[in-house]
């Protein structure tokens, strides 16, 4: 009987606790907020900031080579986001110093696996936007 | 008819005592007034360590003022909360000094247990029958620390969320029920205006009350089983009662008092000189800002998780490190139960050298996170000579457990001292 009563409190309890489902999964494409042309340093010595991609950051580099690339912006050690260091030429997380080389993988520091990369297709008619997608 | 009351008043007795007795009566103030006369301090060496539970309750207090002041303008959404902690700093008449006050007691308050614990684990205090005292009182001090972690996200700025965005995610790295606390943490997988909800929540109704019930057992059984006397002074004296003592009122209370006073107005000074900052608005897109840190009381686990490599013998670097902190607190808590020992000896040598290496090793942390490598090495070394150097004059006319422990705080810090500066070489 107590039992029964505790699990009949309890269940719409736990139930409540627990969060609402995320709203966006799965595929998605969304277009950088900013162009081809302003993905360099601004004045201020700042890269383009990552953006809003379907709940997660977005972190657009360009590769001394010239490639866009883009990635899931958050550390995979312990949830920070990550920065692109043009100078250093590398992807870096300033809370526990890990760093990740220009195509995501681990170079040194804590993190346990390499970024999760986005596909970047580059449109418009001189090709100047960036729109960033994953498959799923 | 009623009946008539146990001591009418004479007709004559002046209006004073006569709301004396009124209230004594009533309210039972001879039980009180008995209890505080049987409540007695002992006098030894190591009587100044036992004003330091009452130095964090008074702490406690000041927080329990401060915050509810700081309720009264704080909007918990993350449109609002920047903004209105920002209004408290340059707005509203001396809202600076609450905030700062708040946040400056709040950093003393977990400085001053983390004393309390290990005076009163240097004084083997948490022996039978005191074993319950010292987990109760091991629990608030976490219940404190969350008190800190929560609190710390209130304003809602870069470095808050960060820091909170790491703190939950450490809590995902627990086996098995990892993602499930990581989501009841969070309210969502990410952290957001949820979050900051049911941190909100968490400081300001859930931990209270939880700190309220836990202080109230901590305390009866302080009561219950009056304080502890080192051995060392038992033997000295012969028995527990040839201890000299002080009468807890006023004796105890008033010097306790004067403590008070003095934190008061340290914190007043704090406050004053140093107003804690707000920092940027949080960003939940941008990249984390560089020279990120939590506070300073989470710094040795920061480090430790800075060090370890992504992979350990097949386990993930953070899962490990999460458990060996886990694993830690674990042993804190147990320590009644694994000293038995009635009499001084290899056991006591142990539980001394645990000690030490534990403080040296969160000292060391503690300093490692804080400052950049070269500072680091320099303020160690100059932290742990002072240290060693205050604690050695101090102990020069001690007894031989602070002796000991003095001696073993100076080998330990000798070899960091060496360790580090064969690093420093190296680089």
């Amino acid at each position: 009987m107590v039992a029964v009563t505790g699990a009949v409190i309890l269940y719409p309890v736990v139930r409540f606790l627990r969060p609402r489902p995320a709203t966006t999964s799965g595929a998605m494409e969304k277009k950088a907020p900013f162009s081809l042309k302003e993905l360099k340093v601004d004045a201020e010595g700042k890269w383009p900031s990552p953006f809003d991609f379907g709940g997660k950051p977005c972190l657009v580099i360009r590769t001394p080579d010239g490639t866009v690339r883009a990635f899931n912006a958050i550390c995979t050690h312990l949830d920070c986001t990550v920065g692109f260091r043009p100078e250093e030429s590398d992807i870096f997380c300033p809370c526990h110093n890990g760093v990740y080389d220009l195509s995501g993988r681990v170079v040194s520091g804590p993190p346990p696996r390499a970024l999760e990369e986005y596909k970047v297709d580059l449109r418009g008619p001189k090709r100047e936007e960036i729109v960033v997608s994953r498959t799923s | 008819m009623s009946p008539a009351p146990a001591n009418p008043l004479p007709p004559d007795a002046p209006l004073r005592s006569g709301v004396v007795a009124y209230l004594r009566e009533r309210l039972g103030l001879d039980s009180v007034e008995a209890l505080a006369e049987k409540k007695h301090v002992p006098v030894h060496r190591e009587t100044i360590f036992y004003y330091l539970g009452g130095m964090a309750l008074f702490l406690f207090g000041i927080q329990i003022a401060t915050g509810i002041l700081l309720s009264l303008y704080y909007k918990p959404s993350p449109d609002q909360a920047f903004e209105s902690v920002r209004a408290i700093m340059t707005e509203i008449d001396f809202g600076w000094l609450m905030r700062s006050i708040h946040s400056w007691s709040a950093n003393l308050i977990i400085g001053v247990l983390f004393l309390h614990l290990l005076t009163t684990y240097m004084m083997r205090a948490y022996r039978g029958p005191r074993e319950f005292t010292w987990i109760t009182g091991c629990i608030l001090l976490g219940i404190f620390m969350a008190f800190g972690f929560s609190g710390y996200l209130l304003p809602w700025n870069e470095l808050a969320f960060s820091a909170t965005r790491v703190g939950t995610e450490i809590v995902g790295v627990v086996p098995w029920i990892g993602d499930e606390l990581l989501l009841l943490a969070r309210g969502g997988e990410n952290v957001t205006g949820d979050t900051l909800a049911r941190f909100y929540a968490l400081h300001v109704v859930i931990l209270p009350i939880v700190t309220f019930g836990l202080l109230g057992i901590h305390l009866f059984l302080v009561q219950k089983h009056g304080m502890s006397v080192p051995d060392r002074v038992v033997r000295r004296q012969g028995s527990f009662e040839a201890v000299p003592n002080m009468r807890f009122i006023p004796d105890f209370l008033l010097r306790d008092m004067v403590g008070w006073f003095v934190a008061l107005g340290f914190l007043a000074v704090l406050g004053a000189l140093f107003p804690w900052e707000l920092g940027e608005k949080a960003n939940p897109f941008g990249s984390t800002p560089e020279g990120i840190k939590p506070e300073w009381y989470f710094l040795f686990m920061f480090q430790l998780l800075k060090l370890i490599p992504g992979h350990v013998l097949g386990l993930e670097g953070k899962m490990l490190g999460v458990l060996a902190c886990g694993a830690a607190g674990l042993v804190v808590l147990l320590v009644p139960f694994l000293d038995r020992g009635e009499t001084p000896g290899r056991a006591r040598m142990v539980f001394n050298l645990l000690a030490a290496a534990a403080v040296t090793f969160f000292i060391a942390m503690t300093a490692w996170g804080f400052f950049d490598k070269l500072q680091f090495q320099l303020a160690l070394g100059g932290l742990l000579f002072a240290g060693v150097l205050a604690l050695s004059v101090a102990a020069l006319e001690r007894g031989a457990p602070l002796r000991r422990l003095v001696i073993l705080l100076s080998v330990l810090s000798s070899l960091v001292c060496v360790g580090m500066l064969a690093w420093g070489l190296r680089g």
